[in-house]
């Protein structure tokens, strides 16, 4: 079995992953959880992406 | 002095937020032999220390999410450490691999073709991995210190 991911797909898993993780771990109440799985996934994806663009000019 | 106004003058005596909301179950406390034989049984398989606390959904999304991440990591070709790596890093890689308990033997039976890290997805999946360990481990952390009544 072998996975072909693109970039943003393995960034996207991992983000979604580990929020959830924390967020189950951390939170209690099922709407905090949901809250604090979406903030951090939204975090992941647009810091990830973020870092990305800052490190096009030194890219070539 | 009523119930209330105890709680409120012990609040204000310690100086500190009470950490469980009031309505937020919490489990009895267990004695040390038995918390640890928890986070042990958490880090063998991940989730099975806080299905031992009948902590049911912890249970399922740390068995699920670090169950996909290690199949993926494993799909993606990423690089498993060994114990005998030779340098530290390697040791280190190793200790966050292993951290996965039952599943670094998953992930060794899932990369029949060995790692490829030539490519960024095998370098990818060596992350997946990796953090897999970790996360595993800091559930089991988490599982342990239920078990003693300190978290909720």
């Amino acid at each position: 079995m072998t996975f072909e991911l693109s970039h943003f797909q393995a960034m996207f898993l991992f983000a979604l992953g580990i929020s959830i993780a924390f967020g189950f771990l951390s939170r209690r109440p099922a709407l905090e959880r949901l809250k604090y799985i979406g903030w951090s996934l939204l975090l992941f994806l647009v810091i990830g992406i973020g870092i990305g663009w800052l490190m096009y000019p030194f890219s070539r | 002095m009523t119930d209330e106004t105890q709680s409120t003058a012990q609040t204000t005596l310690s100086g500190d937020v009470p950490v469980h909301s009031p309505g937020a179950a919490q489990v009895a406390p267990k004695s040390g032999g038995v918390a640890y034989l928890v986070g042990l049984a958490a880090w063998i398989l991940p989730g099975l220390g806080h299905a031992l606390l009948k902590m049911w959904g912890r249970a399922v999304a740390c068995f699920l999410t670090v169950g996909v991440l290690v199949v993926i990591g494993a799909g993606m070709r990423g690089n498993l450490f060994n114990a005998n790596g030779g340098d530290a890093f390697a040791t280190l890689g190793y200790i966050a691999d292993v951290g996965t308990g039952s599943f670094y033997l998953l992930a060794k039976s899932l990369e029949v073709d060995g790692p490829d890290v030539s490519r960024a997805d095998g370098d990818y999946g060596t992350r997946f991995l990796a953090a897999a360990g970790v996360l595993n481990l800091l559930a089991a952390l988490h599982a342990y210190e239920a078990a003693r009544g300190r978290k909720a």
